[in-house]
């Protein structure tokens, strides 16, 4: 593999997203410092730190979700496709279409399962019935949940399981076709089983979404990602190849972290 | 090791039970308070009930009158008072819940409301006098019908902000992240989700003012006949309850039981109603 030095990447697939010099402020607290951390294409990020370092913040200020709250504010640059995601002149809920994002619990809508996936994409495209059936269904396929909710898309996904939930939340979000997607602790509330049955997902997934996952568990981020990056106090402390950086880390803090001396 | 002896233990039993008996016997009077209140309302109005209630108005005592203009006063009233008190209280309190919770327009309007909460009634009765009586120079249905409204209002703020209150950040954040903008988050995802509560409390509003009489007194007057004329006196069950109640007569005051039988059984199944849907919505 050839050594890049100047992208903050541990990886030579081109970046998708690149977070260029970012800094966060929730009032006059800065949660994130001088940020710049590229997001491989159709590869997944994984990023691991200890509560309150940063990576949830991180996730949500590349979907804008940030935005919602008007005492918090971001400044610097998060580029994709040649924008500055966090300008003011993109709109974010078209930006919200192209990166998608799940969150720690699952939140499936007062709704039928149907209408829980068809809502994200109503926002988005004008389809008929059965355009609007063939892409629910699509997108429940691709979200391995299709063959246990196929005879009751019309119930109401509150009935589904928590593992189910999640799936579903997953389903109705590759629905609207973006381009990335963002895990927050996707499986932070739910069983082994239904963790690992998510984390296989997300390993299908990766061949057509760049991804990126914040998670507390260090072998969820070694089973999933491609490349990891270690938070710090609001700081990336390291960033490469997931193998190098849990096998061979460069920096002191990021060895105290991943062996489970911290955090 | 046990440091609890038996005569602590059996102290703390006593106490125990001293406790719940003060309980229980203060749920029993309560009850049968209420219970006398409804045995005493079933067993005289029950006796006057009769269909003729429901096709007769009210007539001058020995004429066999009925109460169907006060029935047919109250629902026109009680309908165009909601028909008011609807969409301001539940646009009011989705404005404090999803739009208002640090702004100063918004701790205005909630300490107003809540204010306007706990207003006497009959204050709401002589601030509409005020303003559609006195300037109109005559009783009407329609000012009776703002005057429910406007005990109606705050009643319906105040439950649909606590009931938009109780949907969890999480699942507007995700309707959000779907690229939802804030309007279609508040109408498709938050109503949705509280959509039960804020219906309990629109029918808590309406069993609230079908039993209200103040706000009535000075502004829809009450009529013994019949009419249907907005911009005239309209009768209505309270109204009618109220003055056929302290009337020397023993048909008069038979009517005045049946028409608070009619206004207790109709709250009630609005009230069973209300519990039914947040039931099945469960």
């Amino acid at each position: 593999m050839v050594d890049q030095p100047n992208t903050p990447s541990g990886d030579n697939a081109p970046p998708q997203i690149s977070v260029r010099g970012l800094d966060f402020y929730y009032g006059t607290n800065k949660a994130l410092k001088n940020i710049n951390l590229d997001f491989g294409e159709k590869r997944v990020t994984a990023l691991i730190g200890p509560s309150g370092c940063g990576k949830s913040t991180l996730l949500r200020v590349i979907n804008r979700m940030y935005s919602l709250y008007p005492d918090q504010r971001a400044t610097g640059e998060v580029l994709m496709d040649g924008q500055n995601l966090i300008d003011e002149s993109v709109d974010p809920t078209d930006l919200r279409a192209r990166i998608g994002m799940v969150f720690q619990k699952p939140t499936p809508f007062p709704m039928s399962i149907h209408e829980n996936i068809s809502f994200g994409v109503k926002l988005h495209e004008k389809l008929n019935k059965s355009e609007m059936d063939a892409r629910v269904e699509w997108s429940l396929r691709k979200a391995a949940i299709w063959d246990e909710v196929k005879d009751r898309l019309n119930t109401s996904a509150l009935g589904l399981s928590g593992g189910q939930q999640q799936r579903l939340c997953i389903a109705r979000t590759i629905a609207v076709r973006p381009q990335v997607l963002l895990f927050d602790e996707p499986t932070s509330a739910l069983d082994p089983i239904s963790t690992a049955k998510v984390e296989e997902l997300i390993a299908e997934l990766r061949a057509e979404f760049t991804i990126a996952i914040v998670t507390h568990s260090m072998q969820q981020a070694a089973r999933c990602s491609d490349q990891t990056a270690f938070l710090y106090l609001g700081e990336v402390v390291e960033v490469g190849s997931t193998s190098q950086v849990f096998t061979a880390p460069k920096e002191q803090r990021t060895k105290d972290y991943v062996t489970g001396r911290f955090g | 090791m046990t440091v609890v002896t038996s005569a602590i233990a059996k102290r703390r039993k006593l106490k125990s039970r001293f406790v719940a008996g003060m309980c229980i016997g203060a749920a029993v009077i309560a009850l049968a308070v209420l219970f006398s209140i409804l045995w005493t309302l079933v067993s005289r109005g029950l006796p006057a009930l009769s269909l003729r209630l429901f096709t007769t108005s009210t007539l001058p005592t020995g004429e066999n009158g009925g109460l169907a203009n006060a029935i047919v006063g109250s629902l026109i009233q009680v309908g165009i008072g909601m028909a008011i008190a609807m969409p301001i209280g539940v646009m009011a309190g989705t404005y404090l819940a999803e739009y208002a919770l640090k702004s100063r327009l918004g701790a205005v309007t909630r300490f107003v409301s809540d204010i306007l909460l706990s207003a006497p009634s009959i204050l709401v009765g002589l601030f509409v006098y005020q303003l559609m009586v006195a300037t109109t120079k005559t009783y009407s249905a329609l000012a009776g019908s703002v005057a429910l409204a406007v005990i109606a209002i705050p009643i319906i703020i105040r439950t649909t902000e606590d009931m938009l209150g109780l949907v969890p950040i999480a699942l507007r954040e995700a309707a959000a992240a779907l690229g939802a903008p804030k309007w279609k988050v508040t109408t498709l995802i938050a109503w949705r989700a509280a959509g039960a509560g804020m219906l309990t409390g629109l029918l808590l509003a309406l069993a609230r003012i079908a039993g209200e009489t103040a706000p009535l007194l000075f502004t829809s007057l009450g009529n013994l006949n019949w009419s249907t004329s907005l911009s005239e006196p309209m009768a209505s069950l309270p109204l009618t309850i109220y003055q056929f109640a302290a009337s020397p007569y023993e048909d008069l005051v038979a009517l005045a039981w049946a028409g608070a039988l009619l206004i207790t059984v109709g709250v009630l199944a609005i009230n069973i109603i209300a519990q039914a849907v947040v039931g099945r919505r469960r």
